[in-house]
């Protein structure tokens, strides 16, 4: 700026200052936009920068529970068809249900004490009486209902099941783990699931099938997500060999059953485990955050106290 | 008996007798003006009973439009449903600039789009802040960017506002004043007997005790300023959800003595409740300028705040005590106050203050803004539309839409109501 050159016949202005008071400032309109203008504007500062192979081995989680699901339905399919007795089922619940406590007590820090172990099998007890002793009432209860409504009501469910459910934690803790209240959509979550199982089973022709599908499909709904958690808090690469393990066991059973349905769920797990990452990641270039002086203040202390 | 200069028609959903720093503003922006030789009419929805036009001092017009307010005192959006009225008003009154107040007023959107169809100018006052992050704000910076894409001026009340307003409306800088608001130093002063602050000092708040005024920043510095000082006295003047939480505060730390409650004050009584006092706390989250502050000081209190939007700009560095928003600071600076409180003389203060803020300043600052708005070419429809399609890939449809269907429905308007079966209003001039 040359104004403060000697000889300029006009008076050097007062510099402009940012503040309200004092009037319209000598020399300058209101409507003066300073070289300061916009000078405490910061864009993105609190973007988070995500990588491309962090996000696909985040979306291996979903796909590990999609097969699991896919993996309940064609066991589903098959007891309708009665390609599956009662008897299989009941040793696939029992070897699931060892299982599933082995894969907990090995993953568990701590060593699991008697009486836990005792209160375990109490539960358990419990739960499998309870549940055949209802298996006639579950046999019963859609009887009046069309098979066509039950298959449509099911197929509902599970959607809303999968698309509400906690990926990224388990809606069952396990006993002695910090307590945090699981949210709302993992509740419906889970409800629609157990609703899903039970109108499956009403279609079947026998009590013990019923009693049988029924204990499957809960231990799996309820307790797959905890294992499947555990796992993974234990051990990331044990983590992704059994969804990969799970996921190939599932594309196998789908290819046996049908073509089409296959070729669905290939499609499926590659949107998700490949497509959407890539496009997350894709789409992170179009984030534009914008902080200034305008904001509101945060509260740098917890106000619940 | 003299024409006036300019017929100017403020519109906004807030005004008397509700009251805030938007009413505020109107009222004595309108007041000025008339003092000026203007003629001001003010437009706002039903308060209660108070429909149909009313009067008020020197001659101020009002227009209590028979809407109801739906949410927070705003009428509910309907897009279409007042241009019949601001159609007649703007007829009536033969105005010539429209100047709308508040950003989140239904009522100001709706008639200053009505205005433009109709060819008037428009100005339009921003009195808060947004950010950028939320959902609401989003949806609010888009219907701004709306009202703004076609407007002729744009006042923001501190520098802070204008930068806010020129990213959320992506206006020109140009286009945007930065003029003030103001304060009524013959109603806001100093008492005759200032009380003795040897004794005891007062600190006195008085805000809406809500979270964006930093209720929760008090419950966390009263009992520490209180621990440290013995001598110091609070009085917090004002209502709200928070409330509960500083009585909880007060029989926690056994401060019932000490920290007096007032509950709502009437703006009526502020004067008299900030006059007991030295210094004023302000703890806002947000505030795009904040008469308060310019109200205590005028009474000769020395003010504590938060440097949080345009409050910086507010005062002069030997007037105030700026503090971040966290409670350690905010003590450290009422630490700060009271050591120099004995340097502070109030009526020297209220003095100062005379010379700095003054709302017949405004008014003339606000005139400019009108003769800049009138100066402005006048565009025909098409011009303007490609406007609005630059406001977004789908907004900008929209928004054409918008203002077509407007342009239509103010062309069937004047079929059946042509704008000479409009009676119009004689001009009375109160002020002789």
């Amino acid at each position: 700026m040359d104004k403060n050159l000697p000889g300029d016949s006009t008076p050097p202005r007062p510099k402009w200052r940012k503040v309200a008071y004092g009037g319209m400032q000598i020399g300058y309109d209101d409507n003066y936009t300073d070289e300061t203008f916009l000078e405490e504007m910061v864009m993105n500062a609190n973007v988070v920068r995500r990588d491309l192979l962090k996000a696909m081995k985040d979306s291996v989680s979903i796909s590990q529970y999609l097969s699991i699901v896919a993996l309940v339905v064609l066991v589903w399919f098959h007891t309708l068809e009665s390609s599956l007795d009662e008897h299989s089922l009941l040793l696939l619940d029992l070897s699931l249900l060892a299982l599933g406590f082995l894969v907990l007590l090995l993953t568990e820090e701590k060593m699991l004490s008697f009486t836990l172990l005792c209160r375990y099998l109490v539960n358990i007890t419990f739960f499998t009486t309870g549940l055949y002793i209802l298996a006639p009432v579950y046999q019963t209860l859609t009887r009046s209902i069309s098979s066509d409504s039950i298959w449509a009501v099911t197929v509902c469910l599970l959607l809303l099941h999968l698309f509400l459910h906690d990926y990224s934690g388990s809606t069952i803790r396990a006993p002695g783990a910090l307590l945090k209240s699981p949210s709302l959509t993992s509740c419906i979550s889970v409800n629609a699931s157990i609703v899903a199982s039970v109108f499956v089973a009403s279609r079947l022709p026998s009590r013990g099938h019923v009693f049988a599908v029924m204990l499957f499909s809960l231990q799996v709904f309820l307790f797959a997500p905890l294992v499947a958690y555990c796992i993974k808090k234990f051990s990331v690469g044990l983590h992704l060999g059994f969804s990969f393990a799970l996921m190939g066991l599932t594309m196998y059973s789908v290819y046996v059953l049908h073509r089409l349905f296959f070729v669905l769920f290939l499609v499926l797990v590659v949107v998700v485990n490949v497509v959407c990452p890539y496009w997350l990641i894709r789409m992170q270039e179009y984030k534009f955050e914008i902080n200034g002086p305008w904001d509101e203040a945060k509260l740098c202390f917890d106000i619940t106290d | 008996m003299a024409e006036p200069k300019l017929r100017v028609l403020m519109v906004s959903d807030f005004f008397f007798p509700n009251f805030g720093g938007v009413e505020n503003h109107i009222y004595y922006l309108s007041q000025c003006l008339l003092k000026l030789g203007h003629k001001v009419v003010v437009m706002t929805h039903a308060y209660g009973n108070r429909t149909g036009v009313r009067y008020m001092t020197g001659g101020l017009k009002v227009y209590y439009v028979p809407w109801r307010p739906f949410a927070m005192q705003n009428t509910f959006p309907t897009v279409y449903g007042t241009l019949p009225i601001v159609r007649t008003i703007l007829i009536r009154e033969r105005i010539t600039v429209v100047h709308g107040h508040q950003a989140f007023s239904t009522l100001c959107h709706e008639a200053l789009m009505h205005a433009r169809t109709m060819g008037y100018r428009v100005v339009f006052t921003d009195h808060s802040l947004y950010g950028f992050a939320d959902v609401g704000s989003i949806h609010m910076n888009k219907v701004l960017q709306f009202s703004l894409a076609d407007i002729d001026q744009a006042i923001c009340v501190s520098h802070t506002s204008k930068e806010n307003t020129v990213l959320r409306s992506g206006l020109p800088p140009a286009k945007v004043f930065m003029i003030p608001n103001a304060v009524d130093t013959a109603m806001f002063r100093p008492a005759d007997v200032r009380p003795s602050a040897d004794v005891v000092i007062t600190i006195v708040v008085i805000s809406r005790l809500v979270y964006r005024k930093g209720a929760d920043l008090l419950v966390e510095v009263i009992p520490e300023v209180c621990r440290l000082y013995p001598n110091v006295r609070f009085v917090v003047g004002g209502d709200g959800p928070k409330h509960v939480r500083l009585e909880e505060m007060r029989e926690k730390h056994s401060l019932q003595d000490r920290v007096e409650m007032l509950g709502a004050v009437p703006h009526s009584r502020v004067r008299s409740v900030l006059v007991t006092g030295h210094i004023f706390l302000n703890s806002s989250l947000t505030e795009a300028f904040c008469i308060a502050i310019l109200e205590a000081a005028s009474c000769g209190l020395l003010t504590v705040s938060t440097r949080v939007g345009g409050v910086p700009e507010v005062l002069p560095d030997d007037m105030v005590v700026l503090a971040e928003p966290d409670p350690d600071d905010m003590v450290r600076a009422i630490e700060k106050a009271i050591s120099i409180l004995p340097s502070i003389n109030p009526e020297e203060m209220h003095n100062r203050m005379k010379k700095l803020y003054s709302w017949q300043d405004v008014a003339k600052r606000t005139e400019i803004v009108y003769d800049r708005a009138l100066k402005c070419s006048n565009r025909n429809l098409l011009e303007r539309l490609s406007r609005f399609l630059s406001c977004g890939a789908w907004a900008g449809k929209v928004f054409c839409m918008v203002m077509i269907i407007d342009y239509l429905l103010w062309r069937l308007l004047q079929l059946l109501q042509p704008d000479d079966d409009i009676e119009e209003a004689p001009d009375i001039n109160f002020l002789h």
